[in-house]
């Protein structure tokens, strides 16, 4: 899996969420990575992975989003993004979306083969765990449903945390339990979700930990926003920020 | 039963601000999901036993109809009637049949969702036969006249206080008590009662063999082998997709049902009828009906994506995980099924036009689908029957949504395949956005977003986009240099 050569090149996915909203994000992944000795690439003909519509049930138009995808980022051999929830997207619905369409289908396999999520990258692909962070005080993590259940991904986002200099890791009570984002469940089910969001937070104070960390762009959107409105004083930040040391909460 | 499935977000937004409620259900994925965990983990190993039953269950679903055939012919041959029902009310029609044919003035009944589906008790009811729940939590709930909570404990949110006033009031408890054992003493007393007199016997089945005809009964108080062995008549009530390949499955399946449904290794009861009571055998009934009800099911089995939510073996293992029913309980599901198990199986049996909230109300956090020891894809389900929504799919009953979300992801799918089209909306949505900034965040939108504005804040979007930004990013970390900032 490890990819030896004079430079690597990984091509970024900045899903819409972080392009839109948290653009700090991206270029918190595109600093890590160079400190790292990868070179970022940026296809500025990305748009979004689909998923909002995949996720209403508008197969045709997330179709769309698939094939354009495919398109741009089909020449690549390493993806990298910040978002679990995105690779999920490429990785298993892209096949079944395009499951009648055997050019479009190999393709999208191929693409689905060479995508990664940040912290998988960096761990399982690089072999790295010490990326040269630093972050005085505890951290706790937010086992995001996508990246926990729809990647397997768990211990990587955690051991570049414990290697952080200065961070001691707490555990999170509940860390898999789901923050209630869910894209526009947050907004038509709002009252579930508010509860959702609400023992998320509550657990995150009773960690006790200075930081909550976590690598989903929805989350980070909801446990930031809930905790900017009720409890200004914790912040939740995106790994690729706390390994950048570019801090900024959502 | 009274179908309410409509008025999911009514009921759910009443049942979350119900404090008694929460705090059982809060308590649920520590204590229940827990005792799972480590229940599951008197296996060999957990991971091989759960993917095991799900092969079972998936080959259930594969070889569906050969397996109810077998199952027929072998129950047949042990002396049991087989009846079919194609919907609810035939399923009904039959067990009323039965009831007038041997001129019972009552049943008693063990704890059974198909019964629940069919709208039983209502059916008897009506015919002037009583039904009788006698699962003491099926039975608290069907006096209160509610639907079940849980598929486990369906009276598991009503308080003592409650229980004990119903007790006074109903079944002729002599003095009034909140101790658990006199309230089941007294609930003892008066089933015992209808026990001893019952001509006719409901339940459930859990499992049904095709390979022996026998059918299998998993419970924890012992009333379900009363309803099949004091009662003359036994009728018992499964749905088509609970039939088993082999005894060896069905043993398997009671180890993973056990675990999954109340954290035990085994259920205190496991009951196998095969036939009714034989030549020289001291209990059992005299005749054994088994009524296989269809109601819907051989409809789904032509759908491949569809057909795959009946693998579900009615554990309710994927409740105690669900975030979604923690916070509001059974009710809102407004059906026999609530939870997961419920948003998987009632789209299909009532439609995707009479359950839109059960297959949206749901993060698809996958909670269910990492438990589920049948296999269930519960996300992946929810994605197809909300496709098969926006279709408006025949079969299924799709609704199609409302114009302007149509027209809304038509636009959003050309941006999504058009990067010029894409960054321009960006452009014209910015300003429109953070007209709204106060200090960098925004707390509300006039009256957008209103649900997610009632409790957060959102970043104002950037001035900047990562998009925007990009081109002097490179260029500063390309000058860093090989090993960049650091």
């Amino acid at each position: 899996m490890i990819h030896r050569g004079p430079m690597k090149h990984v091509s970024l996915f900045i899903p819409c969420l972080v392009d839109l909203f948290l653009p700090e994000i991206g270029e918190a992944t595109a600093r890590v990575l160079r400190r790292l000795g990868v070179e970022p690439l940026y296809h500025e003909a990305q748009t979004c992975c689909g998923q909002p519509a995949m996720n209403a049930g508008y197969r045709d138009q997330a179709r769309n989003a698939a094939k354009h995808f495919i398109d741009v980022f089909g020449g690549d051999d390493i993806i990298v993004s910040p978002s679990g929830s995105c690779v999920c997207m490429v990785k298993h619905h892209y096949p079944l979306l395009l499951c009648d369409e055997p050019v479009w289908l190999r393709r999208a396999e191929e693409v689905s083969e060479r995508i990664f999520e940040l912290s998988q990258y960096i761990v399982d692909v690089l072999g790295i765990e010490d990326v040269g962070a630093s972050f005085q005080g505890t951290v706790t993590y937010h086992e995001s449903c996508h990246i926990l259940r729809g990647l397997g991904v768990s211990d990587q986002p955690k051991r570049l945390i414990q290697k952080a200099d200065g961070a001691t890791f707490v555990p999170l009570p509940f860390a898999e339990m789901c923050c209630g984002f869910g894209g526009e469940f947050a907004e038509n089910y709002h009252y579930i979700s508010e509860e959702m969001v609400k023992e998320k937070v509550e657990n995150y104070l009773e960690s006790g930990a200075d930081l909550l960390v976590l690598c989903e762009p929805g989350c980070l959107l909801n446990i930031g926003g809930y905790l900017s409105r009720n409890h200004p004083e914790k912040k939740a930040l995106h790994i690729a920020s706390f390994l950048a040391g570019t801090e900024r909460g959502g | 039963m009274e179908i309410r499935t409509t008025i999911f977000n009514e009921v759910a937004e009443r049942e979350i601000r119900n404090p008694y409620a929460r705090l059982f259900l809060k308590a649920m994925p520590a204590v229940i999901a827990k005792r799972r965990t480590v229940v599951m983990g008197s296996f060999p190993d957990p991971v091989a036993a759960q993917a095991c039953g799900q092969s079972i269950r998936a080959e259930v679903v594969a070889r569906l109809p050969d397996l109810l055939e077998q199952f027929e012919r072998n129950a047949l041959e042990r002396g049991a009637k087989i009846l079919w029902a194609r919907d609810a009310r035939e399923a009904c029609e039959m067990v009323l049949a039965l009831a007038k044919e041997r001129d019972v003035s009552y049943v008693t009944k063990g704890k059974s969702m198909v019964t629940e589906e069919m709208g039983l008790n209502d059916a008897l009811a009506d015919s002037g036969i009583e039904p009788f729940e006698t699962d003491l939590g099926e039975f608290i709930a069907q006096q209160l006249r509610r639907p079940p909570f849980h598929i486990v404990g369906p009276a598991i949110n009503v308080p003592v206080e409650e229980v004990r006033d119903l007790f006074m009031e109903k079944i002729g408890m002599e003095k009034p008590t909140t101790d658990p054992v006199e309230l089941g003493y007294a609930a003892r007393l008066f089933l015992r009662d209808k026990f001893h007199h019952a001509a006719l016997g409901v339940t459930g089945v859990n499992m049904a063999v095709a390979e022996t005809g026998t059918i299998i009964n998993l419970e924890n108080e012992g009333n379900i082998r009363f309803n099949k062995a004091s009662p003359r008549t036994q009728i018992s009530i499964m749905s088509i997709e609970k039939v088993v390949p082999t005894m060896a499955d069905a043993m398997h399946l009671i180890r993973l049902l056990s675990r999954n449904c109340t954290g035990q290794a085994i259920s205190a009861y496991v009951s196998m009828d095969s036939g009714p009571k034989g030549a020289g055998e001291i209990d059992g009934p005299e005749e054994l009906f088994i009524i296989i009800v269809d109601n819907g099911r051989s409809r789904i089995y032509a759908d491949p994506v569809a057909r795959e939510a009946l693998r579900c073996i009615r554990c309710g293992g994927c409740l105690n995980l669900c975030p979604v029913y923690t916070k509001i309980g059974g009710y809102p599901y407004g059906w026999a099924y609530s939870g997961p198990m419920g948003q998987v199986l009632t789209p299909l049996l009532l439609g995707l036009d009479r359950t839109q909230d059960l297959y949206r109300a749901c993060t698809l956090c996958g909670a269910c689908r990492e438990v589920c020891p049948a296999g269930v894809d519960h996300p992946s389900i929810f994605l197809y029957y909300r496709s098969k929504d926006v279709e408006g799919d025949r079969g299924l009953r799709g609704k199609r949504r409302p114009w302007w979300e149509s027209r809304l992801f038509g636009l959003w799918g050309r941006a999504a395949a058009h990067s010029a089209l894409w960054n321009l909306g960006v452009r014209v949505a910015r300003p429109l956005v953070n007209r709204y900034s106060r200090g960098g965040v925004i707390s509300r939108m006039g009256g957008f977003f209103q649900g997610w504005f009632r409790s957060r804040n959102l970043p104002v979007m950037a001035e900047e986009t990562f998009h925007e930004r990009w081109r002097r990013l490179r260029d500063e970390i390309s000058a860093g240099g090989p090993k960049g900032e650091a």
